[in-house]
Parts: C-alpha cells; structure tokens; sequence
C-alpha cells in the first residue's frame, strides 16, 4: 500500500483544527454519559445532534457524531458493572461477571478491564475500518435471511448454560424469553400477536425497559432484602482496594479472548441486522466454550467481562464499514448517521474513498483518537467513578429506581413502557430468588425476534426448497457447523473425561 | 420558607388558569407547540421534522417540540394525536400508507378515518421506485422482468407488510399478472442488502432511500412508480412511459392536527408551514438527502389521501381483507 502524503498531511491538518478537537472531546465525554444512563442511547443523542450539526465543517459534525457513538457503547459498561444496570443492551453480557467482581471487591479492575477491552476492540474495528473495508463490505452482503437465522441460533445456543448447573431452568427461562418476542405485530402478514388491543404492543415488548427491569429492579430488590433480613448497613458495602489494571497472568489469560472476540464483534457489526447486543453475546459463548474454567463465568470471570466489552465495542468501527462503502447502515446508530452524510453531501461509496478521501479518512482517523482518548478519559475517571459502588445501598436504590423509570419512559416517550419495566423487575426477582437466569430472557428476546424473522424470511427465499436453499450458501454452511460445534463439544469432552477416568480406574 | 410555598402553589394553579384563558385565534400561537412524530428519532421522518421545523418556528415565533413516540407501525403516535386537545398546540406526522392501511385492515378494528384529522400540510411525497441487482442476467428492464415474472415466482423485498412497497407488489401482481412474493424486511438497510446481495429477486423501495445507490451503481433503478419522472434520477423512465399504466406508488408524510381546531389557528398554521417549506435552505438539505418536497395543503392534500385510500380499496381481496 502506498501512502499518499499529502492526503496524510490533509488528515492531520484537519483534525488539528481546535473545532474538530472540541467536537472529538464533546463526543467522548457526552458520549460516555449518554451510554452510562440506561434508557438514553447513542442513536437517540446522534439523532438530537444532527440538525446541530448543519453549520459546522463535515469532520467535525461526523467526528462529533462517530465519537458519540464509540463512547456510549463504552459508557454502558460502567453502569452495568458498578450497579448492575446496563446502560444499554450490548452491555447485558458485561453485567454477568462485571457486577459479580464489584462485588467481591474488584471493581476497579473490572472498570480498567473493560475500559481497556474496549479501547482494544474499538481500535481494531476502526483498522479494519480503515484496511479492509471494501472486501469485509462485500462479505457483509452476502449474508442474508438464512445466515441471519443460524446466527441467532448459534446465540441461543449459550442458554442451557446460563444458569450454572440447573440446565432446565436455563432452557425455560430461555423458552419464555421467546415467548415474549413473539409479542408484536407479525412482520410476515401484519398480523397483531398477542397485542390485545394495545396500540404499544404492536411493536412488541421493549428490549430496554424489559432488560432495566429484570437487571436493575430485581437488584434493587434484592439487595433490599438482604438489608432488612441482616439490618445491615454501610458495612455491607464493598471494598474498593485493588489495582485498576488487570495482572501479568490474567492479561495473558485475556489475549486470546480480546482477539476473538475483537474479530467477532468486527464480523457482527459488518452486517446490518445484527449489532452490539448479539456481538457481545456470541463473544461471552465462545470465551465461555474455549475457557479452561467454564465454570467460573457468571461468577466474576474476567475474561467474560472483556469478551462482552471487547466485542461491542468492535462492533462500532464494524458496523460503519456498510455505512461508507455501500451506505448500508450496521446498527441504528449508524442509520442515523447515514442522515449525517447525506446532509453534509457526502455519499457513501467509491466516491467517499475517492474524491472525498480527505474527509472520509479524517472521520476514520478521528474514530481512532476518540476510541484513545475514550481510554484515558476512562482510566482517569476511573477512581472516582467506582466509589458509586461503595455509596451506601439505602442511598444507591432510590437512585438506580429513579434512573430505570426515567430511562424507560425516554426510550419511547411512553408511560406504558414504565409499566414494563415494572412489570419485569418483578419477575426478574421472583425469577432470581428461584434460581432462574434473568440473562437467559434477554438473550432470548434479542435473538428470538431475529430467528423468527430470518426463517420466515428464508422461507419465502428459497421458493419451497429450503433444505437446499439452506446447504447450498457456504456461510450458512461455515454457522450451522459452529452450531454442531457448540452443541457438540461438551458432550464430546465429557465423553473424553470419562473415558479417561476409567481408563485412570481399570489400570 | 412559607412564603416561597404559597407563592410556588399559586404559581401551579394560576399558570393552567392562564394559558387556558389566553388560548384564543388572536395570539395563537403564544406557547410552544408539541409535534408527536409516530416514528423514533433518526428515521426519515423525523430528520425531515428537524430540518423543516427551524424555518416554521421562525414563522410562528414559538418552538416546536417533537415528541418522538414510535411503536405499532405509527398507530401509537397517531392514537396520541387523536386524543390530543385540539387547541392547536399538539400536531402531529401523518404518514401514508401506514396510517390509511392501519385504519382500513380490518385486523385492527381501528374506528378512525380521514374526518377525524384536521389536515395542515403535506412535506414530503416519495415515490415507488422498482430495482434490480447490478449484476443481474436474466432481465435486464421492466418489459424482460414482467415477462419473466410471468412464468417464474420471484421474490420481492419490501420495508413491511401493507406498506407501499408491498402494496405497489401487489398492484403489479393485480395489473400485469406477475408473480412477485413479498419477502418483508425490517427496514431500508436489510432491504438494501438483500438486492445488493443478491438473495431476493427484485426490489420495491423509493426515491429516498435507492437513489444514491442507483448513482453510484450499487443497484439499478429499471423504473419510477410515478407520474413523472424525479429530479435525483432523471434517467429512469415512469411505468406509464414504458407502457404499464395504472401503477402509482407512494408515501407521503405531512402535518395534521386533530379534528376541530380554530379556523383561524389553522389558517395561521397552514401559512406558517408552507413558508417554512419552501426556506432554501430547508429544500436544499432534503435534496441532498434525496427527498422530494411536495406541499399540498387544504383540498388539494385531502384529495391525495383519499386517492390513496381509494387505491388501497381496490386491493382489499390481494390484501386478504
């Protein structure tokens, strides 16, 4: 590859310019607590700010609103570990072991885990951005209805293991998270699901209040509990000692997670009808599938914390290669950015690499300064922030509810979805106490609705031959043998334990 | 500390009592005036409201405020709207065919019609557009995809059932005994996908959201569901001017409010936005994004819906209604 210099010196010249170094510093720092308060979303904040954008130079408005992007997914973590309430839906996976090291006093590490994870898979999704977007563009495409299907498959698969030991409560919890995605209006014939005449419902069960509830509302009620049954008081809360940084041994634990899972949260944000929320899951799963301790996960397993936030993060630089080279949107942030292009005469496409090179490469560029400052900006809050773990319960609960009914009801301006929230977080207690996996519902109602619609899809596609329509495309092929893999492989090394113990027996 | 309380509650009940009082024609509008968008932030239509509102807002001299409520193809914003006081400061998108099929489907029981909305402005028309996979062999223009369809189920994407797309399928299917399936998408991304990559046969989408691919050749536009031909794709011809007449597509989105509102406050209303769209900066942003401004207001937008609804009719058995 050749290096143009003069395109180089361009990039740089732009964004040294003092407004595009403002926008790159708003948008991390907006970006971060947008991400961080459930209910308010990168797209919503992108959405907000495109008319602001009108006067301002086109990197600055893109930085600004790529920056937004990056960093709220990264915001949504630190919610999610401190106080286990994700701040949006790609960090439900990041609450599973994130809030379990708050809680045996690791919360610090966990925060510096994730925001370096973070920074890790940003970065690479923006090299890929930036080396390998024509051909990951063209890969992306050639997944469709089928492949969709097999990938929410290949998620689901992680259910049965979602509650530690207790495979049937694991499936059930998972079978009525499906249920629960079925509500809506059938987007084969129109047909309202289970909507009793509730306009609301037409589009079904919202993810996020749902998730607000089962998370945040089943833990505030818990904890609740504990403290009235113990008459505990501000002893009970955790300690904050601990290093910020991982150690030697652990980070070498991490390599191969962080780069999987960098690699699939790439893939993931890539293709249009997945996004973070599904990337982090199929990165917790395989962390989970290739860790020596499968065990431990969902016990404050670092490496399941750094799968999930390596991986949605890696999605945003993913998920902007359609976005520019195609003007296929990866995730609903970028739909919105796409409005951003367009109204600032931008085309994506050859031309954006072409004649508007200086411009597009500045964006990418300015991407990866704010996936580096979105870093250190993390890092240095970082002790500051964790102290929100050691504020006493009595005065943290008020506050996380406060926040989930706010946030609930700015998803959609809608006091009904308040009511959901409501209505989940009792079930997610309910659901805790028994010893059922609220995680496993939300996996299930993210990836339930995209199974569905992938299969029915499919099965107009392939005009009545579905076996064939299915064995005949390679990436369907390549996912139905890692959903064989998966299903396969514990049985396989149980089967192996097995044999080993008698043959340790018989000699 | 008392006295800050007493002031404070005779701050709440006086400030309803003077707003009611001061709702006459005369000084309409003398507060901010809410706008519910059916759709999230982001989408087109509410992209389209944040480019046009500034240019209405400097005519009226209050703000509008838009209130995002999505959810049930539109119909929880539009039930919203129709409850709304009809005092003038609650209006809201109205947006075809969602808002025709949704009360017309018969699955729905919805006892609404066109009478029950106050009609202000039209913004936005954007027009059905049918294309095809760049590298496609086996037709290549819309008389060799007719005949092949013909003979042979192809498989057509839409952004949803009983939206124009579809219903633009299926008055191919009506006129000229095609075989298109509708293969629903979620939106103009996945639908996007599925033609550029190839998985779905043909493609029924718009103006706005297939323009540029056209231009730039990631797709081919073959024909234009409409009267005559658009300004971003001159090159393509209309389905009448091919000889395949009887096929109009749209959608279209402009501002209502619910029924009743003061004569007067709409005349105001109804000024203010044509004003508004007609801003030059405001056409040259929804150029840019490829969106066709097509102000209509009074009879002239009344006679467009009912047309559409006319249209949907004449469907009702393809519809299974």
């Amino acid at each position: 590859m050749t290096i143009d210099t003069a395109l180089l010196l361009s990039v740089f010249a732009q964004l040294a310019s003092p407004d595009v170094l403002l926008m790159l510093c708003v948008g991390v720092l907006g970006g971060i607590f947008l991400g961080a308060l459930p209910g308010l979303s990168a797209t919503m904040g992108i959405a907000l700010l495109i008319p602001v954008t009108f006067g301002m130079q086109p990197v600055a408005a893109l930085v600004l609103l790529s920056a937004i992007y990056a960093a709220a997914v990264y915001g949504g973590s630190i919610t999610a570990i401190l106080i286990h309430t994700p701040g949006t839906p790609a960090s439900a996976a990041t609450a599973m072991d994130g809030y379990q090291m708050t809680l045996r006093g690791q919360g610090l590490k966990a925060l510096g885990t994730s925001t370096l994870c973070s920074v890790i898979g940003g970065m690479v999704s923006v090299v890929a951005l930036l080396l390998l977007a024509p051909p990951l563009a063209q890969i992306s495409l050639r997944f469709s209805a089928p492949e969709y299907f097999l990938i929410a498959v290949f998620g689901l698969t992680i259910i049965g293991s979602l509650s530690s030991g207790a495979m049937a409560k694991g499936l059930s919890a998972g079978l009525l998270g499906l249920l629960i995605s079925l509500v809506g209006v059938d987007v084969m014939t129109a047909y309202p699901r289970f909507t009793f005449g509730v306009a609301e419902l037409e589009n079904g069960i919202s993810l996020i209040p749902a998730m607000i509830g089962l998370f945040s509302i089943s833990q505030v009620m818990i904890q609740a509990e504990k403290l009235h049954n113990a008459k505990l008081h501000s002893s009970d809360v955790p300690k904050l000692e601990g290093s910020l940084f991982p150690s030697r041994a652990e980070w070498r634990k991490l390599r191969g997670t962080i780069s999987r899972s960098s690699i699939i949260g790439v893939l993931v944000g890539c293709l249009p009808g997945a996004g973070g929320d599904v990337a982090s899951w199929v990165a917790y799963n395989e962390a989970k599938r290739n860790a020596k301790n499968p065990d431990d996960f969902g016990k404050g397993e670092i490496e399941g914390l750094a799968a999930a936030e390596t991986s949605n993060n890696a999605v945003t630089g993913g998920a902007m290669i359609p976005l520019l080279t195609l003007g296929i949107p990866g995730s609903a942030a970028t739909a919105v950015m796409l409005g951003g292009l367009y109204i600032h005469g931008l085309q994506p496409g050859h031309e954006l690499f072409t004649v508007n090179a200086h411009i597009v490469y500045a964006i990418i560029v300015g991407l990866l300064l704010a996936n580096m400052l979105m870093g250190i900006v993390g890092l240095a809050l970082a002790k500051q922030v964790v102290k929100v773990a050691s504020v006493p319960f009595a005065i943290l609960a008020p506050i996380i509810v406060v926040l989930s009914v706010v946030g609930s009801y700015t998803i959609n301006n809608s006091m009904f979805d308040v009511y959901v929230m409501t209505a989940f977080g009792l079930l997610g207690y309910l659901m805790r106490k028994t010893g059922f996996s609220t995680a496993a519902i939300v996996l299930a109602m993210i990836l339930g609705a995209m199974a569905e619609l992938g299969f029915r899809q499919s099965l107009v596609m392939s005009k009545g031959n579905l076996l064939g329509y299915y064995f005949d495309r390679p990436f369907s092929l390549l996912i139905m043998g890692l959903i064989l893999l998966a299903l396969l492989s514990p049985l396989l090394l149980r089967w192996k334990r097995k044999r080993a113990l008698r043959v340790l027996q018989s000699s | 500390m008392k006295i800050i309380k007493t002031v404070g509650m005779l701050a709440c009940i006086s400030l309803p009592l003077m707003l009611t009082a001061s709702v006459s024609a005369d000084n309409y509008p003398d507060r901010p005036i809410s706008t519910i968008i059916a759709f999230g932030a982001g989408g087109n239509t509410d992209v389209g409201a944040r480019i046009l509102f500034p240019a209405v807002e400097r005519e009226l001299g209050v703000p509008l405020n838009i209130i995002n409520r999505p959810g049930g193809g539109g119909w929880v914003g539009w039930t919203q709207l129709l409850n709304a006081s009809n005092n003038g400061y609650t209006l809201g998108y109205i947006n075809t065919p969602n808002l025709i099929t949704g009360y017309m489907d018969p699955q729905y029981r919805r006892n609404v019609n066109l009478d029950d909305f106050d009609l202000i402005a039209n913004h936005v028309t954007d027009y059905g557009v049918i294309s095809i996979n760049k590298n496609e062999t086996r037709y290549s223009n819309i008389d060799e995809l007719v005949a092949y369809a013909q003979s042979n189920t192809l498989t057509a994407s839409t952004t949803g059932a009983n939206g124009d797309d579809h219903i633009a399928m299926l008055k191919m299917n009506h006129h000229y005994d095609t075989r298109f399936v509708p293969v629903h998408t979620t939106g103009t991304a996945e639908q996007r996908a599925a033609i550029q990559g190839g998985h779905v046969d043909v493609n029924f989408s718009n103006v706005g959201d297939t323009n540029m691919a056209h231009r730039s050749g990631d797709l081919k536009i073959i024909a234009i569901m409409a009267p005559e031909r658009s300004e971003f794709i001159p090159d393509v011809p209309t389905l009448d001017e091919l000889g395949y007449p009887g096929v109009i597509s749209w959608s279209a989105r402009g501002i209502a409010a619910p029924k009743g509102i003061d004569p007067d406050s709409l005349a105001r209303l109804e000024a203010a936005f044509i004003a508004g769209m007609q801003d030059p900066e405001h056409l040259a942003k929804m150029a840019e994004m490829g969106l066709k401004v097509d102000i209509r207001t009074g009879e002239d937008y009344r006679a467009m819906l009912e047309e559409e609804e006319q249209g949907v009719r004449s469907l009702s058995d393809l519809l299974g209604w």
